[in-house]
Parts: structure tokens; C-alpha cells; sequence
């Protein structure tokens, strides 16, 4: 909070933006490692290796998921910022006041489940927080959602920052997100750079998504302290994904902002931004705002339009990713003499694993497959997957080019490697499970579903390895960093 | 099963993807002289990529919305010819009447909830899952399903509802 009061009112803080964004990663890195242990907790619990009690089991796997989103969000906001404020005046104490704002809501977040026993999952599907069958407290359960309330408002301060910026320059959202590109009205050399677009992008879906999260917390707030009060639960499920499915996707929108800045400087291609970048980025902005449905699939009273509309645009949101965003990649990358180091891997991986899960997630989206496949272990497999091995990595690869590798390559190297091979590990074993019907969410697994479980908590232990490496390096190369110029190849 | 042809499609495309990312990038470090010409052929393989990807969505989504679980989307069937099922979910346990059937029967579940969101997902003897509805306080959703086969169907919540999520199973008996 002092960082962030001392601010002052020109926005001007005595924290340079490249120390607050090295903040910002540090903390990343930190929760990052400590979610993957919570997670690798519960793999180990449903191995049966170790022995975890359920009511402990279902905290852990709702901080792990909280304390996931948020770090995606927290990470992957980093990016975005670092890279939009070459183009247009953004303001380093509203930046800061975000990551206070984070760190206050996580305190909360992690006194309700460790001390309050708070154990309905991230997405609080109401009225869950209020039927805890007398394992946590009202108050511990009003912890949580003022906690996510928290993280929300400083959220939706760093959008509005952004927003306020991009504005100043741009005199409309739709210029700054390349609209009159996308449709051929404007030459796309005249266009925005692509780390204005796309955080374009991330505040118009992220703003509307934290508002009507914070309208069904409160709704579930209030609910706790006064059960009289009540809310149509399928009302409140469709504003939860809204916001949920929101807020999770945009992370990766804003991670991939390291790729269109960092691959170039070592390919020394240019990111080509032409109309098909900037039709990808109009219409993923749309999908991202409707697609959230695909999560209601097996909810029978919704409208039938709006679930066919949900697997539809789960098929459509693919295309923009497959066609513009991982061709591109490949593109900037075919042999244009690029010598490989862990930075531009990992951003190079993060592209790869946002595509490659796009398969098994469009799959789930569809209605006919979902119908036998809902909620098994093929869901955390394929956000997994273009999570743990895309956004995650994206953010790995900016933290690496950030605190400039080269004299500790063999390190970093056996991190990435350990991060790869574990992370694939991993993920196949829950999308084998999945296949072969494992319910997610489970803390007891039965004798035939271990295998999956055991060669998971195998791949997890690898992927943790890996990124402890990663993140060690990342530490060791913070102090130069933070006087430092980002590497010119 | 749907699932094995989901596990069989998906790991194919992902194991094809993941093999041109890796062509690429081993390739990476030979430079080529002239990048414009590539970069043209590139494109214009991306406007056939497109057409395929266009053709794939338009048949598979064709294909798949053709056949929705949705009741409201189902044949009429005469009354005679399902048997109208009550299933009321509630922390931690199922109400299923009647639960015994037989092979061939077409049950209409009729799933509610009394308290929160549940998951009612049908486990067939081999212990897959067969057909899922979630069920919800306030709503009552129809989810029609066949027997195909005797034994003991199981029925697991696959929707999370508090600490004994896990352990809240029971068993439907389905005869020749």
C-alpha cells in the first residue's frame, strides 16, 4: 500500500515501471511455485501416496485454483503492461496499487481456506458458499469473496489505467484495436502495434467480465449473512462462467503480447500485423465475451440457442489462434537463423501449447462429447495445456528475457527441458483420464483410476523441478535486471 | 466409445501440431536468403488451411448438432414407452425412483436438486460415463437415456458440492 500511496498525484512513483513489473514477476514466480505444490498435493493425495484428509483436500484445490487464476492474471498483466507502455502513458502507481490490491485479496483468499477451512472451489458456484455442511464459517466464506472482490477492483483499476492511456491516443477503442484494419477500411501499416491491440482487447473483455463478477459476489455476500436472500442459481452459474471463463481466457491474450515483442527480436523478423492480425484480434474479442455457455453445456434449462451458440463459437474461437497467432509464430521463426536460448523457447512453447490445447478444449466444447465427458479429468487436461504449457510459459519466457540469460544458459536449458517434458507428462495423464472417465474434483480416487494419478503426480514433480529453476535464475538475475535495458538479440 | 474416438482424434492433431512446431523450430537456425517468397507461399497455404478448417468445423458441427441430449430437441415418445425417473440430488446423496431397470427401457430422469448444484453423470457397468445432466435447486432437467446393456450402472456426482463430493454414489440395477 505505501508504494502505492506515496505515489502521488502525478502517477510518478519513486518505483521505476521496470522494478514494478520485476515485482510484479516476483511474485508471480513465488505463487506460481506454490500453487504447483498445492497442486502436486492433490495428484499425490488421489495417487495415494500420501494421505491428505477429503475436508483438506477440497482447500487445497480451491486455493489452488484461486491462487492460479489470480497469478495468471497477476503475470500475464505484467506483460501487457511493459510492453503497452512503449506506446502510450500508463501510470506506474495505479500499476503498483493493482499488485497491493492482489496481495491484500490474497491474504483473505488464504486466511479463509488455511485458517477458516473455506473449501467450495474457485468458482464459488453459488449457493455452495453458504452450504459448507459446517466445515467453514460464514465469515470465512465472506473471506474468500471480498478477497476476490479485492483482486477484482484492482484489476478494473489497471484496465481503466490502460484504457485512459490507449485513449489519449487512440480516440476510440476500435482504432486501437485495428477494427478498420480487420475490414480493410484502413492500410494495416497504419495500424496499432500489436501490444496495443491486444491489451485493447484484454481491457474491453476483462472490464465487463470483472463487473459482473463483482455483481455475483456481492449477490453471494449478501446471501451468506442473510440466507432469506436469494438468487436464481442459474442466473448466478451464467454470471460466474462470464466472469470465470473472462477472466482466465484474457490471460493468455495478454501473455502472448511476449511473443509478438520477443520472438522478433531474436528471429529479427518483424511481427507482420496485417488485416488477418487484426480480424483475429476483432473476432476473438467477440468470442471471448460469448463463448462462456460452453461451460453450461450440461445445464438442460438454459436455451437451446444459447448452448448450440456455445459450441459453435468454441469451434470458431480456435481459428484465430491455429491461423494467425501459431502460423504467425511459425513464420517469424522458419529458418530465420534464430539461435535458440530459454527465453525465445519458452515464448516459442507457450504458442505451441496454447495450440496444441486448443484441440481437446474445442472437443469439450462440443455438446455431443461433453454429454459423457463433462467435469472428468479431460477438462484440467486441456486448460492444462494451454495454461501450463502456454500462458505459463509465455510468462516463464518473458521473466528469462527480462533478467538476460546468457551467462547461466545451462541452467536455464535443464529447467526448460524438466518444464517440457514434465509439463507433457502431466497433462496426457489427465486427458488419458479423462477418456476413460475420471471425475475431476475428487479426493478419493478408486484403485483403477491411480495409474493416471501416479503418472500425473510424476510429471507434475518434473514440471515443478523445471519451473524451480527457472524462477531461481529469474531471482539471481533480478538485481542487474532492474537497471538493465530489455536484450536486442 | 465417444470418449475413445475424442482420446484417438485429439492426441493425432496435438501430436501433429506438436510436430510442426518442432520442424520449425530445429529448423530455425539455417537462415534463408530470400524470406519473401516464402512468406508468399506461407500465406497462401494459410488461405487453404482456412478453407479445410472451415470445412471441418462447418461438417463436424453439422454432424454434432444434429443429435442433441436436449429434451425439448428429442421425438415425442409415447408414454408407454419411457419410464419417467425422479432423481433429487441433495449434499451428499441420491434419490433415484424407481432404480432397477430393464435392458431396452428408456428411463426420462427428472433431475433436480434440493440444495446445490449437483452433477448426475451414468456410469455404465464398465464404469464410463454414458450420459451426464447437472442438476439444480429450483430446476428440473430431463436427461432421456436407453439401457443398452444389464449389470450395475453407478451414478456419481461430477458437479463439486462440498467435502463428501466424492462419496456421493449410488447404484442403478438394470436386468435382462
Amino acid at each position: 500500500m505505501t508504494m502505492a500511496v506515496t505515489a502521488g498525484r502525478t502517477g510518478r512513483t519513486a518505483i521505476s515501471p521496470r522494478a514494478a513489473v520485476l515485482a510484479y514477476l516476483a511474485v508471480a514466480g513465488v505463487v506460481f511455485l506454490l500453487m504447483m505444490l498445492l497442486g502436486l498435493t492433490m495428484r499425490l493425495a488421489q495417487a495415494q501416496w500420501i494421505d491428505v484428509p477429503p475436508n483438506f483436500f477440497y482447500v487445497v484445490m480451491t486455493m489452488h485454483g484461486a491462487g492460479m487464476v489470480g497469478i495468471a492474471g497477476l503475470s500475464s498483466a505484467a506483460v501487457m503492461w511493459h510492453f503497452v507502455r512503449r506506446h502510450d502513458p500508463v501510470s506506474t502507481a495505479v500499476f503498483l496499487t493493482n499488485l497491493v490490491f492482489f496481495l491484500i485479496g490474497a491474504v483473505l483468499i488464504l486466511g479463509a481456506g488455511f485458517i477458516g477451512g473455506f473449501g467450495a472451489a474457485w468458482t464459488f458456484l453459488f449457493p455452495l458458499p453458504a452450504h459448507s455442511g459446517g466445515l467453514w464459517s460464514v465469515n470465512a466464506a465472506a473471506s474468500y469473496l471480498i478477497g476476490l472482490i479485492f483482486i477484482g477492483v484492482g484489476f478494473l483499476l489497471l484496465h481503466l489505467d490502460i484504457a485512459r492511456g490507449i485513449l489519449s491516443k487512440y480516440h476510440g477503442l476500435g482504432a486501437a484495436l485495428g477494427v478498420k484494419q480487420a475490414f480493410g477500411l484502413a492500410p494495416a501499416e497504419a495500424g496499432p502495434p500489436p501490444a496495443v491491440t491486444a491489451s485493447t482487447m484484454a481491457l474491453i473483455a476483462n472490464i465487463l467480465g470483472i463487473v459482473v463478477g463483482a455483481a455475483v459476489l456481492v449477490i453471494s455476500l449478501v446471501n451468506l449473512y442473510v440466507p432469506s436472500f436469494t438468487f436464481n442459481t442459474l442466473a448466478a452459474k451464467n454470471l460466474i462462467y462470464y466472469f470465470g471463463h473472462t477472466f482466465i481466457n484474457v490471460t493468455i491474450y495478454m501473455a502472448v503480447i511476449a511473443v509478438y515483442e520477443i520472438l522478433p527480436v531474436y528471429s529479427h523478423r518483424k511481427w507482420k500485423t496485417n488485416w488477418a492480425f487484426y480480424l483475429a484480434w476483432v473476432l476473438s474479442t467477440v468470442f471471448v465475451l460469448t463463448v462462456y455457455t460452453h461451460h453450461l453445456l450440461m445445464d438442460f434449462a438454459m436455451p437451446t440457442w444459447t448452448l448450440v451458440a456455445g459450441q459453435v463459437i468454441s469451434w470458431l474461437s480456435g481459428l484465430p489462434v491455429l491461423l494467425v497467432t501459431a502460423f504467425g509464430t511459425l513464420t517469424v521463426v522458419y529458418r530465420s537463423g534464430l539461435r535458440w536460448n530459454p527465453a525465445a523457447a519458452l515464448v516459442f512453447l507457450g504458442v505451441a501449447g496454447w495450440a496444441i490445447g486448443v484441440i481437446p478444449a474445442i472437443a469439450d466444447g462440443t455438446i455431443a462429447v461433453n454429454s459423457v465427458m463433462h467435469n472428468t479429468q479431460w477438462v484440467p487436461g486441456h486448460f492444462h495445456t494451454y495454461l501450463l504449457l502456454g500462458m505459463v510459459a509465455m510468462v516463464l519466457g518473458f521473466m528469462t528475457y527480462l533478467t538476460n540469460p546468457q551467462p547461466r544458459y545451462g541452467f536455464a536449458w535443464l529447467g526448460y527441458w524438466l518444464y517440457l517434458v514434465g509439463g507433457v507428462i502431466f497433462v496426457i495423464a489427465f486427458l488419458l483420464a479423462g477418456a476413460a472417465s475420471v471425475p475431476r474434483r475428487y479426493a478419493v480416487h478408486v484403485a483403477q483410476w491411480l495409474p493416471y494419478d501416479r503418472i500425473g503426480s510424476i510429471g507434475a514433480a518434473l514440471a515443478i523441478a523445471g519451473v524451480l529453476i527457472l524462477v531461481v535464475r529469474f531471482f539471481v538475475g533480478m538485481r542487474t535486471a532492474v537497471l538493465a535495458e530489455d536484450p536486442i538479440g | 466409445m465417444i470418449q475413445d474416438v475424442v482420446w484417438s482424434v485429439s492426441i493425432i492433431l496435438m501430436g501433429a501440431l506438436a510436430v510442426v512446431f518442432m520442424w520449425v523450430a530445429t529448423g530455425a537456425s539455417v537462415a534463408i536468403a530470400n524470406y519473401g517468397p516464402v512468406i508468399d507461399t506461407a500465406y497462401r497455404a494459410r488461405v487453404w488451411l482456412f478453407g479445410l478448417a472451415l470445412v471441418v468445423l462447418i461438417g463436424a458441427n453439422y454432424k454434432t448438432l444434429g443429435e442433441l441430449p436436449y429434451i425439448n430437441t428429442l421425438p415425442k415418445l409415447p408414454a408407454a414407452a419411457v419410464q419417467p425417473t425422479q432423481v433429487v440430488a441433495e449434499q451428499w446423496l441420491w434419490t433415484i425412483t424407481p432404480s432397477t431397470f430393464k435392458v431396452g427401457q428408456t428411463a426420462e430422469f427428472q433431475v433436480t436438486s434440493k440444495d446445490v448444484n449437483h452433477g448426475f453423470a451414468l456410469y455404465d457397468p464398465e464404469f464410463r460415463i454414458v450420459a451426464e445432466v447437472q442438476a439444480m435447486p429450483g430446476y428440473t432437467n430431463v436427461l432421456r437415456y436407453t439401457f443398452k446393456e444389464p449389470g450395475t450402472y453407478q451414478v456419481l456426482c461430477l458437479e463439486y458440492c462440498g467435502v463428501a463430493h466424492h462419496a456421493m454414489q449410488t447404484e442403478i440395477k438394470v436386468t435382462e
